[in-house]
């Protein structure tokens, strides 16, 4: 396992050749983590949570997504894919879920494994979790990496809340390399798990994944990727239906709200919030323990949850609905998840506590951050006010932000350019 | 007029201080705080809570801030015609002064009962009218003040020191 060397810590890379440094994503980031400067984009690493704001604003395929090629697939002899639930929402619904799974099977994987087999399993552990840990309530999902990292940089005092267990997907890796090598003998160093990534937070996850105490997967593929090479199966498919098992009742975990409900029960009330800016003004006010009335609060950074995610194919809603009438047609199915509860006891799923990567202090002392805020401010007074975004800062106080702390200057306002060179003339 | 003090006993000597001689604030923001707009009542809060969490104050005390000015401001647009609401920051404290056009609170004693409630109609609908706020107002701050009469305009002005001991 974990012969990927490559190292990166985000899976979004810009390609400043395309770049026109036209500012769209600056304004949609976030955690203001983007710049332009000299007519190009650049991302501060520290702030970016991958939410993948930016790669669904670009018009001009400047900022793409990355993830793994197809090549590394060569270096394991027994491949697996991870499929998350979102997958099985991008095709039509003539498509049905069995031939769309078995498509994977065609495409150089050797077993195809889904995240929704544990499902039941992971209501099982956040109930018990919640039950456990009353004192820290609400308890916030983790399964979103994006919302993970906006925690640790934007909320940090949150950070004892977050339920800390792993990943869905990583117990399931876990899992699988048990199972597989146990059953089938294949040795560690030979058996390749990857993920199918419904958005860049995950791939980013995979190669550098928060509080885990072992890389698990060997890598990441795009869903639009996956799903673009698999449907060059699916009529050959369709005419020899295929026999493989599904969890139609385990689709859930795609859907924010869905996945809510499921946790909810007589002693959990539970709360579902999708799509970013509507996290971080929830996250705001549990800060604030207006939110106690809550034990578990699911959030997810993309809309309607990871079928919203920038490397799926089909539009969210769309692709939610589709993911729905499977949940509602399938036939619930036996699933059999020996010795996972015996990994579970031994420990096997924790993380090691996350640590906050504070991104707004101005200065570790509050009597030079005052300094510099007072600074802020008479530079804030100076622009203009109307937070175009032109200079490349994703408004005036960002703007006065960056001079103080040197990372711009006043040059860059273009407003204020413009009036000085027609005061100039108006002078001549 | 109506007038009422509640300080924290140990503090009363700096918090005094402040009061007879108020120096000059590092930063000053202000917002403009409408009637029964309860979108933009809130705004101001949150703006102050993002620029203390710029300036590094502990998440402790940054919740009894945001918890006493986000209730203050409420209680502008659900029971008064609107004011303003100002937040002077300082080395060691910030001060936060609402300020509203009337109608004024009668029974100001009364007005601190928890569970005292006048919110009307519409304002129950939005979800305020416990008779919590003021209650909570004052359990998160060092120092409250308020002065206000029938007919006259309320104001509203709290302590909070970053370290609190
Ligand atoms: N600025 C104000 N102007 C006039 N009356 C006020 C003002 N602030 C508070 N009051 C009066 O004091 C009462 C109690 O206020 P308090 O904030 O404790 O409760 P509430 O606003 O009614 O409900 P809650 O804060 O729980 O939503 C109010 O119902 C109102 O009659
Ligand atoms: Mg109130």
């Amino acid at each position: 396992m974990s012969k990927q060397k490559a190292h990166y810590f985000h899976a979004i890379q810009i390609l400043g050749d395309n770049c026109t440094g036209c500012t769209s994503c600056v304004r949609v980031c976030p955690t203001e983590a983007i710049r332009v400067r000299n007519r190009k984009a650049i991302i501060d690493p520290t702030r970016c949570i991958d939410c993948g704001n930016c790669v669904t604003v670009c018009h001009f395929h400047a900022i793409i997504p990355r993830s793994d090629s197809m090549k590394i697939l060569e270096d394991y002899k027994y491949k697996v894919a991870i499929l998350p639930a979102a997958y099985f929402g991008q095709f039509t619904e003539d498509v049905s879920y069995e031939v769309a799974k078995a498509a994977v099977l065609k495409i150089g994987f050797d077993e195809v494994a889904e995240e929704a087999v544990i499902t039941e399993f992971m209501v099982k552990v956040i109930r018990q979790y919640i039950r456990n840990n009353r004192d820290k309530r609400p308890i916030l999902s983790s399964n979103c990496p994006a919302v993970v990292r906006l925690i640790q940089v934007k909320y940090p005092s949150l950070l004892p809340s977050v339920f800390h267990q792993e990943a869905p997907m990583s117990i399931l890796t876990r899992y699988l390399r048990e199972i597989i090598e146990e059953e089938k003998g294949i040795k560690d160093e030979d058996l390749g798990i990857f993920l199918i990534a419904p958005c860049v937070a995950h791939v980013t996850a995979v190669h550098q994944p928060e509080g885990a105490h072992t890389h698990l997967q060997d890598g990441a593929f795009s869903v639009s990727m996956i799903y673009g090479k698999a449907r060059e199966h699916i009529k050959e498919l369709q005419n020899n239906p295929p026999k493989i098992d599904t969890y139609p009742k385990g689709l859930t975990w795609a859907l924010s709200g869905v996945q809510a409900e499921l946790v909810d029960c007589e002693d959990i009330r539970t709360l579902s919030v999708n799509g970013i800016e509507n996290v971080m003004e929830i996250l705001s006010r549990v800060e604030d323990h207006y939110l106690d009335q809550y034990d578990y609060i699911v959030l997810r950074s993309c809309t309607n949850g990871c079928v919203g995610g920038c490397l799926n194919v089909e539009n969210p809603f769309v692709a939610m609905s589709r993911l729905k009438k499977m949940i509602k047609e399938g036939k619930p199915n036996e699933i059999n998840l020996e010795g996972i509860d015996k990994l579970y006891n031994s420990g096997e799923f924790d993380v090691v506590p996350l640590a906050p990567r504070p991104i707004m202090e101005l200065d570790k002392d509050i009597k030079s951050a005052i300094k510099k805020m007072k600074r802020i401010n008479e530079f804030l007074t100076m622009l203009p006010g109307l937070n175009c975004g032109a200079c490349g800062s994703p408004s005036c106080y960002a703007l006065a932000e960056d001079i103080v702390q040197d990372r711009a200057s006043l040059d860059d306002c273009v407003v204020l350019l413009k009036r000085h060179s027609k005061e100039e003339e108006d002078n001549y | 007029m109506g007038e009422y003090w509640n300080i924290k006993p140990e503090l009363e000597d700096s918090v005094k201080q402040h009061f007879s001689a108020p120096p000059e604030a590092e930063v000053e923001l202000e917002f403009e705080v409408p009637e029964k707009d309860f979108n933009t009542a809130g705004r101001g809060s949150s703006e102050v809570k993002d620029l203390l969490k710029r300036l590094g104050v502990d998440s402790e005390t940054l919740r009894r801030i945001a918890v006493a000015s986000y209730e203050a401001e409420i209680n502008l647009a659900a029971h008064s015609k609107g004011g303003v609401m100002s937040c002077m920051i300082y080395d060691d404290l910030i001060h936060l002064r609402f300020l509203d056009k009337g109608p004024g609170i009668e029974d100001i004693t009364q007005a601190m009962i928890p569970g005292y409630s006048t919110a009307d109609e519409l304002v129950r609908e939005f979800g305020f009218g416990a008779g919590l706020g003021l209650p909570n107002i004052q359990k998160n701050s060092d120092a409250l003040h308020i002065q206000s009469a029938k007919g006259s305009s309320t104001l509203l002005e709290l302590l909070i020191f970053f370290s609190a001991p």
